[in-house]
């Protein structure tokens, strides 16, 4: 086992010498003369085998760990044995002569970016012709293919970086939003009042993860409102070892020609749980067996997979697409789609308003005293109708009863 | 009989919870009242999502018609429902903070004025400078 570093043991290991280095960091880390009882001032004499290897792994191949790369993962899987970096050329050192190469590799790719827009004519956005795009993706191979011939450059990370663990070599780590995406997603949805399909399709991210990134980004703003300190440090510190997805702006005139990444796959069918079991239904061979009475043989109340994916519409305009329509007939269908779930959200965002215009809000000096108005008329005949206000006369309770869920089934955030 | 409107306590240990109802004085607390006005939950609720500096709240349903009504043809609230109904303004306040301010400051000059204050304030005043004087 290797040995507990207690803090105040890091107060023994040797300082380097003033004459020693510039950095005021120690080039390796020494065996703390440890004592050997806690009331003791002699040292331990026994270093065992197991610890000389731990100290040996600390100075050798961990210590390439204890810095990251910068815009890159920290992970085991990325260096070898003896701690060299796996996809770094032979020419490549780590810290040496990297500044001013990146430096000179910048300031040409900015002017050659700086310069590209200006030669492209400004055209209205969605559409560019397949011939842009093309070209796009070949300025970037040939972007690539430089970085590959460069030495002395570090070459963009492949899968083997993003092992954390060497000796499961099946788990990759996935990537993340990147902050910039996030803000992006954001954006979309709560200035643009984009729905969370429409920007789930639009960044390729998960309509489930579109409506966290919007909760969660408006919680933040709320914070920052009332003046919370939020742990940026942190964050960015994790975000800098893990891989994240970037954020590539196609309204921005650098980025012509590119699409947006897909962050992870969005229309995957989720398992129901009424189709984990295995049926055998025998059918009538006159009889026409579709999905959708695929899933009623599950559950009377399933509906067909094609309603049950998360994005409906994009199969509807890729029939549209197949069955021959113009641009501008399938334009016309996806707009009058649009309009009628506009005007769904519309009607329920109002009657959440008329509910709330409908309360009287009374403040007093710790809290609001909110009055809703309610009939006396709805609890029927007998004071027994489930719209009724108020506990029950002349009911027991059920909340003993066998199959009562307790556990909250959602939270208010 | 009285008509009373009044509170009647449900919920469970550390969760209160009433109904508003309308009873006759005489019968209890928790029996069946002639009409369930509203519920009123007295457990502060948190601030709703999206309210950046919202303030908690207290949930009442009531009807404030028909709580209107039964005032008028002679029901007697109890103080805590004359409490509520008088937010809505279906009564007049019952107790006024500046009105029991008001009170207390009357008491308290008539008090004064019968028992005259010994002045004990001039020496305490007096050690005081002292002890300034020797710290300058």
């Amino acid at each position: 086992m290797p040995p507990r570093i207690r803090s105040s043991k890091f107060a023994s290991l040797p300082r380097p010498t003033p004459s020693q280095s510039s950095s005021a960091r120690p080039q390796s880390i020494t065996q703390n003369t440890q004592p050997s009882r806690q009331f003791s001032q002699t040292s331990c004499q026994q270093a065992t085998l197991r610890r000389r290897k731990f100290y040996e792994w600390l100075n050798g191949p961990g210590k390439q760990l204890k810095e990251p790369l910068p815009d890159s993962t920290n992970y085991l899987g990325a260096y070898d044995r003896y701690g060299n970096l796996v996809r770094a050329g032979p020419g490549y050192q780590r810290g040496a002569a990297k500044p001013q190469a990146e430096g000179e590799s910048k300031l040409t790719e900015t002017t050659n970016k700086a310069a590209a827009p200006t030669e492209e004519a400004k055209t209205p956005e969605g559409q560019e012709s397949l011939d842009e795009l093309e070209s796009a993706a070949r300025k970037e191979e040939v972007e690539k293919k430089d970085a590959e011939q460069d030495d002395s450059k570090l070459p963009p990370e492949t899968a083997e970086d993003l092992r954390p663990f060497p000796l499961n070599q099946y788990f990759r780590s996935q990537s993340v939003l990147s902050e910039d995406l996030r803000e992006a997603i954001y954006q979309r949805v709560k200035r643009d009042g984009a729905t969370v399909s429409l920007a789930s399709v639009e960044f390729g991210v998960s309509n489930e993860r579109v409506g966290a990134v919007v909760r969660l980004k408006q919680m933040e703003k709320e914070w920052i409102a009332q003046g919370k300190t939020l742990a940026v440090p942190y964050s960015k510190a994790v975000l800098n070892m893990l891989p994240t997805t970037p954020h590539i702006d196609t309204t921005d005139p650098k980025n012509k020609g590119k699409r947006p990444i897909v962050h992870e796959p969005i229309n995957d069918l989720i398992v129901h749980p009424a189709t984990r079991q295995q049926l055998w239904v025998p059918v009538a061979e006159s009889r026409h067996f579709t999905r959708e009475d695929a899933g009623k043989a599950f559950d009377n109340s399933l509906l067909p997979a094609d309603e049950r994916i998360p994005h409906p519409e994009l199969v509807k305009a890729e029939r549209e697409l197949a069955s021959g329509l113009s641009f501008e007939e399938r334009r016309k269908l996806a707009e009058e789609r649009f309009a009628v779930e506009t005007a769904q959200k519309k009607r329920e965002e109002e009657a959440r308003e008329a509910e709330i215009r409908a309360q009287k809000v009374v403040p007093q000096r710790r809290w609001d005293f909110v009055f809703k108005d309610i009939s006396v008329e709805s609890a029927g005949r007998n004071g027994r109708d489930v719209r009724g206000v108020g506990w029950r006369y002349g009911l027991p309770h059920q909340d003993r009863k066998k199959g009562q869920v307790k556990i909250p089934t959602k939270v208010e955030a | 009989m009285v008509l009373r409107i009044r509170l009647s306590r449900f919920g469970k240990k550390h969760a209160p919870f009433y109904n508003i109802v309308l009873t006759h004085a005489r019968t209890a607390r928790n029996s069946r009242p002639l009409e369930v006005l509203g519920t009123y939950n007295p457990i502060p609720q948190p601030p709703r999502p999206g309210d950046t500096h919202g303030r908690p709240w207290k949930d009442i349903k009531l009807d404030m018609s028909r709580a209107r009504y039964w005032v008028g043809v002679g029901a007697q609230p109890s103080d805590t429902a004359w409490r509520l109904l008088s937010m809505v303004g279906i009564l007049e306040p019952q107790y006024r903070i500046s009105k029991i301010q008001g009170q207390v400051t009357k008491a308290d000059s008539a008090a004064k004025s019968l028992i005259p204050e010994t002045p004990i304030t001039p020496p305490a005043e007096a050690e005081v400078t002292q002890e300034q004087k020797v710290e300058a």
